[in-house]
């Protein structure tokens, strides 16, 4: 009975969750609800919602920047990262700081961001290796290690599963927090540095012209990169944030050329998708008894989206262009 | 099994086409878990491993080759940049196989433990079946890599050409696929889904180091393979028994693949360092090599242009020169070990006649290399000097003969300066 109580969408179907969630969030604007009271659904709409956010604004820049192999090799590396911050504050050395706090968190994913942006150059540049191959090693031989070690120290292997495949299902109140706050710092450096952002994406040579630093604005946007990838880390693993930051983006790109409506799209879509993704989870569980991971769900989402959107955009969909090419050939 | 994805991996490397491998290898998850499903459903146990074996292969072969399709698809029909479409293939292939996986936890839960293993890799639970299902399809890798040899160097190199030969370049493109697929698909048992696209990578971006030569490129990047096979299964199962031994309490068993990719990260970092003629610290020692004589030259050709005979002391020397004081003296003292310069009581130095010979010679190259480059090539005299302060360094003997023959030995240089003659 307890537990009826505290999650209402118990039971519920699709058209049920939407319509429970609506009223609930009527209810906390009215203040029947107090803010604390959020029960798991909830939160994971959020997290995934923050994620999404994130990671579409992101995401646009990095696939105009034809970076998103980037994207791919640092969301492997922050896992070393994470196991640093794992390692360091169960061994007490920073006593000070709450274990696994979101400071130490956002500073691992910073140094890992660097460290990975940096050995891939060095590997480019000095020690002359092709591009993509010095990615490819990068970020597996991270990556290796950062699995190594979490055996390790863990000693349990079944971690290394869980970072990987993320679990929304054992998401926490502190994790909306991270996740909103990274979601703050994206959206606050965007507005602050839209201008120079969308030069340097553009146009190199102008924007070496009046003084704009691009490898400054590559280093934020990878250091964005990798913080949203931890705040992602948990909810969604590793792996599944990189179907956040392009899916959602390359829909946003078919439909429109502009690039404000683009971000502001691919936000949209983002958050539809999770909101949709978590609806149709709870949907599966209660009614045909269905437990599958909700950030999978959520990817399959981003997939049926994507598929769509490739058949039905009204600019170069494959039915739109289906129906021009036979008008065509009828005059 | 290491070995096939090495090979192939030579050829993706060349192709620069590395970040397939990583996409295609985590679009096989979902043909791991469909295949587990497949054997789920035909109720078979574990009992009957070779059969869950060959479900889970051809899973995986089959949603590679779709993951490729898909990239294909979005790149050419839809004008996607390629890096886009890969990752957004990798997560939405692995997004939908972790969807399915989560899935088969709750209804084969004794399958589930398969799936896992596929992920990192997990070399140890291996049977003889197992090898010889992997031996038999690194046998067809490696004969149809024999057999297309030609083929592929032609393709890899120069597509053109390939094309006017008349070789059939769809059909080797698409056999280049399909054994990519298959080495992969080979290799995720023991390497794991996740890092497979590195046993793609560094041995070949290690091989790459030693030669330029294709054929020696790939044995090279097979040993390196099998190497880093043999040797990450030996480690992962030895730090295993140690640390069970260490902490018994404890059920721990290192993952293989990590393993293994660190193995072959450790290889190729070593030949980016180490490799002659392409080696990272080979080629600082040569820059470095190279600096030191052109400051040296530079030094003789100071004390020489002081006139014959001459002594200069410390203080004049540093004046042209662009080092410190204490660099110069530790050069100086080189030069006066090897004879080049003396130096005198009063605490100055003088050239030998060796070291008169060698600073005339230098001199005599700047010089000809100025002649050359107004007459010659109509540069205009005020601008050849710098160039000459380069070329001085690197002109050969021979190629002096050559330019005194083309100049008709010339007297003086652009700027009336008198050339040194020719030693003997």
């Amino acid at each position: 009975m307890l537990s009826q109580y505290s999650n209402p969408y118990n039971g519920k179907d699709f058209f049920g969750f939407i319509f429970e969630f609506l009223k609930r969030v009527v209810d906390v604007f009215t203040g029947k609800l107090a803010v604390g009271n959020l029960v798991s659904d909830e939160i994971q709409i959020i997290v995934l919602m923050g994620i999404a956010a994130s990671a579409a604004l992101v995401g646009s820049f990095l696939i105009l920047r034809k970076m998103t192999m980037l994207a791919n090799s640092l969301s492997h590396t922050i896992l070393l990262g994470i196991v640093a911050v794992y390692i360091l504050t169960r061994d007490g050395m920073f006593n000070n700081v709450e274990p696994l706090s979101i400071n130490a968190f956002l500073a691992a994913s910073l140094v890992m961001g660097l460290v990975t942006a940096f050995l891939t150059e060095f590997l480019t540049k000095t020690a002359r290796l092709q591009e993509d191959a010095s990615t490819g090693i990068v970020f597996t031989s991270l990556f290796a290690l950062g699995i190594i070690l979490l055996t390790l120290f863990t000693k349990n292997a079944h971690i290394g599963t869980e970072v990987v495949m993320g679990n929304v299902d054992a998401l926490h109140i502190d994790d909306c927090k991270l996740v909103l706050l990274i979601l703050g710092i994206n959206i606050f450096i965007f507005l602050l540095f839209f201008k120079e952002y969308a030069i340097t994406t553009f146009d190199p040579g102008l924007s070496k012209a009046l003084g704009i630093s691009t490898v400054f604005y590559n280093y934020l946007l990878m250091t964005q990169v990798s913080a949203t990838c931890v705040g992602a880390f948990r909810a969604v693993g590793v792996l599944m944030v990189l179907a956040f930051i392009t899916g959602p983006v390359l829909m946003a790109r078919m439909l429109t050329d502009s690039l404000k409506r683009m971000i502001l799209y691919a936000v949209g879509i983002g958050c539809l998708c999770s909101f949709i993704g978590v609806a149709v989870s709870r949907h599966l569980l209660s009614m045909y008894g269905l437990t599958l991971s909700t950030a999978g769900i959520v990817v399959c989402t981003i997939v049926v989206f994507f598929i769509t959107t490739l058949l039905f955009n009204s600019r170069n969909g494959l039915f739109i262009n289906y129906y021009r090419r036979r008008n065509v050939i009828k005059v | 099994m290491c070995l096939a994805a090495s090979l192939i991996g030579v050829i993706v490397f060349l192709r620069k086409q590395s970040l397939v491998g990583e996409s295609l290898s985590h679009a096989a998850y979902p043909g791991v878990v469909i295949g587990v499903m497949v054997a789920g459903a035909l109720s078979l146990t574990e009992s009957n491993d070779q059969w869950v074996a060959f479900f889970i292969l051809f899973g995986a072969f089959i949603t590679s080759i779709l993951g490729l399709w898909c990239i294909h698809f979005l790149t050419h029909k839809f004008r996607i940049r390629t890096d886009s479409a890969l990752c957004l293939v990798l997560s939405c292939f692995f997004g939908i196989g972790l969807t399915l996986a989560s899935n088969v936890q709750f209804t084969f839960t004794n399958l589930y433990r398969q799936i896992q293993s596929y992920l990192y890799g997990q070399a140890a639970t291996m049977t003889d079946i197992h090898i010889f299902i992997y031996g038999g399809l690194s046998l067809i890798v490696v004969t149809c890599l024999v057999l297309f040899y030609k083929e592929l160097q032609v393709i890899t190199f120069n597509r053109d050409y390939a094309i006017s030969l008349g070789i059939k370049i769809d059909r080797i493109d698409f056999l280049i696929f399909v054994l990519t697929v298959l080495s992969i698909v080979i290799g995720i048992r023991s390497v794991g889904v996740v890092l497979m696209s590195a046993m793609l990578i560094a041995p070949a971006a290690a091989a790459r180091q030693y030669t330029n030569k294709l054929h020696v490129m790939l044995i090279l990047a097979a040993l390196f393979g099998a190497f880093s096979g043999f040797m990450g299964n030996y480690l992962s199962v030895e730090a295993s028994n140690f640390f069970s031994e260490e902490y018994p309490d404890y059920h721990l068993s290192l993952p293989t693949g990590p393993m293994i990719v660190m193995v072959a990260t450790l290889i190729c970092l070593f030949s980016v360092l180490f490799a002659p003629e392409r080696g990272l610290l080979l080629r600082l020692t040569r820059i470095a090599k190279f600096r030191y004589r052109c400051v040296r030259e530079n030094l003789l050709k100071t004390i020489w242009r002081a006139g014959p005979h001459q002594e200069v002391s410390l203080k004049d020397l540093s004046q042209y020169q662009e080092i410190s004081i204490p660099y110069l003296r530790i050069i100086l003292s080189g030069l006066c070990r090897n004879g080049w310069v003396i130096k005198t009581s009063s605490g100055n130095y003088k050239l030998t006649v060796d070291g008169e010979q060698w600073a005339a010679r230098i001199v005599r190259l700047h010089r000809l290399w100025e002649v050359y480059l107004a007459d010659y090539l109509g540069v205009g005299a005020e601008r050849v000097h710098r160039n000459a302060e380069e070329i001085e360094h690197i002109l050969t003997p021979e190629l002096e003969k050559e330019l005194t023959v083309l100049l008709k030995d010339p007297q003086v240089d652009p700027h009336h300066q008198k050339i040194p003659p020719r030693e003997t």
